[in-house]
């Protein structure tokens, strides 16, 4: 339940929060005038956290019985984690908050850029926790045209000609003012392996690896499918700088987001 | 629940406190029922009230906007968000002092097609706020019977301004608690609540404990 007691004064705050817990209410957010300490007191008379959090609306309050729900993502194998928060998060009433922990930073990070798809805001980001705020509605985007490119690469160094179009593509989009980002998946990971795209050149072209260096220096953002990578092997260690490994959040995210064209190589 | 018998009993027990009104806000495919003639949302409370009126009101027969948009009716009319026409009336000193009063006022999250208005005892659906005029002694019994179970105490939260449909209606549907209201310029103008009357808006499902409160309130206390 999400009220705004802004203009109620703290002792009327207090009453009307402890009255609301009575009835079996689990979670509570209240805007307040002011931090409160009775409000503080009747969230601790009935066994629960009182959670403050200045912001822009006001002072923010979160009362649940532990503060915040945790889960540990840890282990989980891609889509494991998304769809792990991803379920939690349709269950709550917005307000509500979730911490998410994680060993991977790439997790944390995957779970935080798809985080306004499944309606939440990020309120805390570290490289091992995320805390997530239901909020009410999906954010919306406003649609200015496509003015960005996901390039989607999943036949790797096995297919040269595809390999090739994926950075010639990329370089031309570019000049174009657009902005890029490759997802590869599947074979496409081939292409991130240390040496995997040095094996690859054309006559015409530069070798493939010196291709890919140079739009990654032009800004274009890499991601390698964090399962397609498992299934082959890859990690940080032996992939190339500049790649980068992200779930099936991140991939769902940049489809979903309708400034993007994409391609298909 | 059954709402004619309760509505007999509190009526008893309150000692004539009148006829609470069952209030409803529904979607536009949950309606039935008739539609009311134009007039203010504390005016429809009273007419179900004294004269067993039932039927619904979309915006289109809601005269006061500013009662209908807090009930998500409409959109709240600009002068009324912004505390100006509040200012322009008088009640405030200030802009700022009526544009904080504005802004804290109760609504309902949501949009809603119409309310639905019925003498509690002839309502066939679940209320969001039954909503009680009463004189303050039959105010204060409703209140200790409300908090007969639970202890603790109880609030009135209210401005002088949108008073049975912000606090009486909007504030309980929100809360799920009940809340006190002194009445505002419009119910007591164009709706009749007497000088003498307040009013309490109540959830429907603290009906039954609060009549089984002053049952036993009326055998300790006479």
């Amino acid at each position: 339940m999400k009220l705004n007691l802004r203009g109620v004064n703290r002792y009327a705050a207090a009453i009307i929060t402890d009255n609301i817990l009575k009835n079996g209410v689990q979670n509570l957010q209240l805007i307040l005038k002011e931090d409160s300490e009775e409000v503080r007191r009747v969230a601790e008379k009935h066994h629960m956290e009182y959670s403050p959090r200045e912001t822009e609306k006001g002072l923010v309050v979160n009362i649940s019985p532990q503060g915040i729900e945790e889960i540990d993502v840890t282990g989980e194998t891609c889509p494991g984690p998304v769809i792990i928060v991803g379920d939690r998060l349709s269950s709550m009433e917005p307000g509500m908050r979730i911490k998410i922990k994680s060993e991977s930073s790439d997790v944390i990070d995957d779970l935080a850029l798809s985080a306004p798809e499944m309606k939440a805001e990020v309120i805390e980001k570290s490289a091992s926790h995320l805390i997530l705020e239901k909020t009410d509605v999906s954010r919306e985007r406003e649609f200015t045209g496509k003015d960005k490119v996901l390039v989607v690469q999943s036949n790797g160094t096995g297919n040269a000609e595809r390999a090739y179009a994926t950075f010639i593509f990329s370089k031309a989009a570019l000049s174009m003012g657009k902005d890029v980002t490759i997802f590869l998946l599947m074979d496409g990971v081939s292409i991130a392996r240390k040496g995997g795209a040095a094996a690859v050149k054309h006559p015409a072209f530069p070798r493939l690896d010196e291709l890919m260096a140079e739009v990654i220096e032009m800004g274009v953002k890499i991601y390698v499918c964090e399962m397609s990578a498992q299934f082959r092997g890859l990690r940080e260690d032996n992939m190339v700088e500049g790649c980068k490994i992200a779930g099936a959040a991140t991939f769902i995210t940049l489809l979903s987001d309708p400034s993007y064209a994409v391609v298909n190589f | 629940m059954d709402y004619r018998k309760i509505s007999e009993e509190l009526k008893e027990l309150l000692e004539n406190g009148g006829q609470p009104v069952a209030v409803r806000l529904v979607k536009n495919e949950e309606i039935s029922g008739e539609k009311l003639e134009k007039k203010r949302h504390c005016e429809f409370i009273q007419d179900a009230r004294l004269r067993g009126a039932c039927g619904y009101a979309t915006a289109d027969e809601h005269l006061c906007r500013g009662g209908a948009a807090v009930l998500g009716l409409c959109r709240v009319p600009p002068q009324v968000a912004d505390g100006s026409l509040y200012h322009k009336l008088g009640n405030y000193s200030t802009l700022e002092a009526a544009a904080e009063t504005v802004e804290a006022v109760p609504a309902v999250k949501g949009e809603y097609h119409a309310s639905v208005y019925a003498p509690l005892e002839e309502a066939d659906f679940e209320p969001d706020a039954v909503v009680f005029i009463l004189k303050p002694a039959q105010a204060l019994r409703l209140s200790q019977a409300y908090l007969h179970d639970r202890g603790g105490r109880i609030s009135g939260d209210y401005s002088g301004i949108q008073s049975l449909c912000a606090d009486a209606v909007a504030a309980v549907r929100e809360r799920g608690i009940p809340n006190m209201t002194m009445g505002c310029n419009g119910s007591r103008k164009y709706a009749g609540i007497r000088p003498e009357e307040l009013a309490v808006g109540v959830p429907a499902s603290d009906l039954e404990g609060i009549v089984e409160a002053l049952r036993k309130f009326r055998e300790k206390w006479g």
